[in-house]
């Protein structure tokens, strides 16, 4: 099921969404999914579909393979740990989550640009790009919590609900 | 209200660490290094034969459902449109009257001067190829995937190996104005790199004075032509096309026209702001030009030096 998902979202992400900007930002619905996997799912599971499904981004993209694939093992790393678990509602935790998952997503992918000799202009990059994308993703990120809760009851009903 | 319960982050029951944050990373490490060596070319190349036909056929489902939201707001549009373009014909028609006594005029200078035209591509490809007939000869291919990765300019067509098209052909759009240059090709798809992306760069003339420089693709998806030559002139207006030097490209295509000259006397170079010929966010219908007749070196080397 993995698999399939995964690509469908690839493919959604690189036909119809990257043509999407709203003030310079882009919706990453890659990012908002493996982002809300980690939290739903726990680290390990948000983790393989940041690899599986960075990869998967890759093969459609004109940048280095395994470019996103390590931004979204990055960002789903962040967003499977305890961080703001005490703030009690789980929306406002993955807006929280959110907006550091996509910025760590967003460095960890300049880094990797400039490490394979891609020309990275940080300022510009940081405050033009990332910084309205990151707000944006992380707005989004609530519409994306309850189709996948639906999967994760779907998928395994006797897990998670207390 | 429903809680979540999950496993508690990076240690697992009975406080054992899970070492897949860091295998995950290793093995991303080592794709990108075997990626950027080229040794997973033939995998990558698998799995275009599987993600081509997704791609394409995800493309055009959108593309149709997409359509008819347009064709409201388009139609609205088009009546304007032809009101606009009336008007531009009429001004073309007298136009186009004075153009044809110039076009009389240069061929009788042109015979004087025992001039022959070699570069068919480059002279012709302005006329022809770029209208919908021409995909009888050359690869057409619609755009069916953006690039995904927000600091890159990238798009797929849906042309690829099997149609012809290579690694370093150049791609065009309406008007011959230049889109890039094919970076990867798959079995029926090709990934083309923008002219706006950070990492292109391309080989430029301005059509008035005939001055090179290099055309760079910006961050902000804007275009620089660097390297003018300080003594060259420079005005905003000026045509900037492909110079054909390094034999990569054909001469002539449209690149853009100049919007901003900056031009500092302490500088060896003058730098001129480009905006493209070609909407690269409204980009449909692409041209792979598969051949052209490379410029002799003679004659660029001629050509940029001043008299």
């Amino acid at each position: 099921m993995t698999l399939p998902l995964l690509t469908a979202v690839a493919l959604i992400q690189s036909t119809v969404l990257s043509r999407v900007s709203v003030l310079g930002a882009r919706p990453d619905l890659m990012l908002l999914v493996v982002l809300t996997w980690a939290v739903v799912r726990g680290l390990d599971e948000g983790l393989m579909w940041a690899f599986i499904g960075g990869l998967i981004v890759d093969l459609l993209s004109g940048g280095p393979l395994a470019g996103t694939a390590l931004a979204l093992v990055a960002a789903a790393y962040l967003a499977g740990q305890s961080l703001g678990e005490e703030v009690g509602s789980e929306v406002v935790r993955l807006v929280i989550l959110g907006v550091l998952g996509a910025l760590t997503y967003h460095v960890t992918l300049l880094v990797v640009l400039g490490w394979t000799g891609h020309p990275v202009s940080w300022g510009f990059s940081l405050t033009r790009v990332a910084g309205p994308s990151v707000i944006l993703n992380a707005v989004l990120a609530p519409f994306v919590l309850q189709p996948l809760r639906w999967l994760d009851q779907v998928t395994e009903p006797d897990r998670g609900v207390v | 209200m429903k809680q979540f319960t999950r496993p508690p982050v990076s240690i697992r029951r009975g406080g054992e660490r899970s070492w897949l944050p860091l295998v995950l990373l290793i093995l991303g490490l080592l794709l990108l290094v075997f990626h950027e060596s080229g040794l997973l070319a033939p995998i990558e190349t698998g799995a275009h034969y599987i993600l081509d036909p997704l791609q394409r056929a995800t493309s055009g489902v959108f593309d149709s459902t997409g359509g008819l939201f347009r064709t409201v707001r388009e139609t609205r549009e088009l009546r304007a449109e032809v009101e606009s373009l009336r008007a531009q014909v009429e001004a073309l028609k007298v136009e186009n009257v004075r153009l044809r006594e110039y076009e009389a005029e240069a061929q009788q200078l042109r015979a004087l001067l025992n001039f022959a035209s070699e570069y068919p591509i480059s002279t012709h490809l302005g006329a022809e190829v770029v209208s919908r007939d021409a995909c009888d000869s050359y690869p057409c291919g619609d755009v069916v995937g953006v690039e995904p990765n927000p600091y890159l300019r990238y798009v797929t067509i849906n042309v690829g190996a099997q149609q012809g098209a290579d690694v370093g052909m150049s791609v065009v759009s309406g008007g011959a104005g230049l889109v890039g240059r094919i970076t990867e090709v798959g079995p029926r798809t090709a990934k083309v790199q923008l002219l706006s992306d950070p990492e292109s760069s391309v080989a430029a003339l301005l059509q008035t004075t005939r001055a090179t420089g290099l055309v760079v693709g910006q961050p902000d998806g804007s275009l620089q032509m660097r390297y003018i030559p300080q003594e060259e002139e420079v005005a905003t207006g000026d045509i900037v096309l492909t110079s054909g030097l390094g034999g990569l490209m054909p001469k002539g295509l449209v690149i853009g026209q100049v919007t901003e000259v900056q031009q500092r006397e302490y500088e060896t170079f003058q730098t001129a702001t480009v905006r493209p010929a070609v909407d690269f966010t409204r980009l449909e219908l692409a041209l792979v030009i598969t051949g052209f007749e490379q410029i002799p070196l003679g004659e660029t080397v001629e050509e940029t030096e001043p008299e």
